[in-house]
């Protein structure tokens, strides 16, 4: 899927994705944004298992500066980053997030991939949640960048309602 | 006696399933809602193995599994990692195994009984 394909309802899209197909989708499609420059959150894959998953997606790593909010929760890290990850304390540290967004954002990325909504919903309420959305949608409007919001297709049918973001697709 | 299997996830419906299962098959099982819970309950009862969520609220994992001393653990994880970040964890000397979420309850069953006995 191209990225005009994604964003042809706006540059802000959640994209809900089913439990069955997201751990393929969530890199097939950020995967194909390689080509040109993505900021890829992730808080549910560390940033090792990242490398490997993008690169059977023959995906462009050159092109992809990722935030891990995971790796730390669960073993030690001798640095904050290595040559292409920033490293965040964990998926509830949504400041630090956000200040790692920043950063990246104001190098002119094109896109910013959020992997997952769904994962921050573990650790903090829904209000709080939307804030962080609101600020990143923000930052990536004031930053010219597109921005793509995964969640998880909830197994009870409830809706996830964030009125920052347009829903773009599911799968 | 019944092996004694601590399970700890902050999502009720994996527990009741997991816990059902066990019991079913002969285990005694406790719960906690996350790791600071399994902290507080661990020094109350012999444990022969924790079955340790990886991606839960409070005190993140890396830290609990720190204090925890003398008993197996499992990981059960919704979090992808690569395989040699997978074995590295398992080279930590309570780590006994990793288990990806969503995992089949027999295999998960198969797992207990090969770490923990029947």
């Amino acid at each position: 899927m191209d990225g005009d394909k994604i964003f042809e309802g706006g540059d802000i899209v959640l994209m809900v994705l089913g439990s069955e197909s997201y751990g393929e989708k969530s890199v097939e499609i950020a995967a194909g944004l390689s080509q040109k420059s993505v900021c890829y959150v992730t808080l549910n894959k560390t940033y090792e298992s990242m490398k490997d998953a993008f690169g059977k997606h023959k995906a462009k790593m050159e092109n992809v500066v990722f935030i891990d909010g995971i790796t730390k929760t669960i073993r030690s890290l001798p640095n904050n980053e290595t040559d292409g990850c920033y490293y965040a304390t964990s998926p509830a540290a949504l400041t630090e997030i956000s200040i790692l967004v920043s950063k990246c954002l104001h190098h002119k990325f094109e896109y910013l991939v959020f992997d997952s909504l769904s994962n921050i919903l573990i650790y903090q309420d829904k209000a709080p949640l939307a804030r962080f959305v609101s600020n990143l949608a923000n930052q990536a409007r004031a930053n010219k960048a597109r921005a793509i919001f995964y969640v998880l297709e909830s197994e009870r049918g409830e809706e996830v309602k964030l009125p920052a973001l347009k829903c773009g697709a599911s799968f | 006696m019944a092996k004694t299997i601590m399970v700890v996830d902050d999502e009720p419906d994996n527990v009741t399933t997991v816990k059902t299962v066990l019991e079913k098959n002969g285990y005694k099982v406790v719960t906690a809602v996350n790791g600071d819970d399994c902290l507080k309950k661990l020094p109350k009862q012999k444990v022969d193995l924790i079955l340790l969520d990886i991606m839960m609220p409070g005190t993140p994992v890396r830290d609990v599994v720190q204090k925890i001393k003398g008993t197996k653990i499992a990981y059960l994880s919704v979090v992808r990692v690569s395989e040699a970040e997978k074995e590295d964890m398992l080279k930590s000397k309570n780590i006994v195994d990793f288990i990806q979420k969503p995992f089949d309850i027999d295999d998960l069953l198969a797992r207990v009984r090969k770490i923990a006995g029947k």
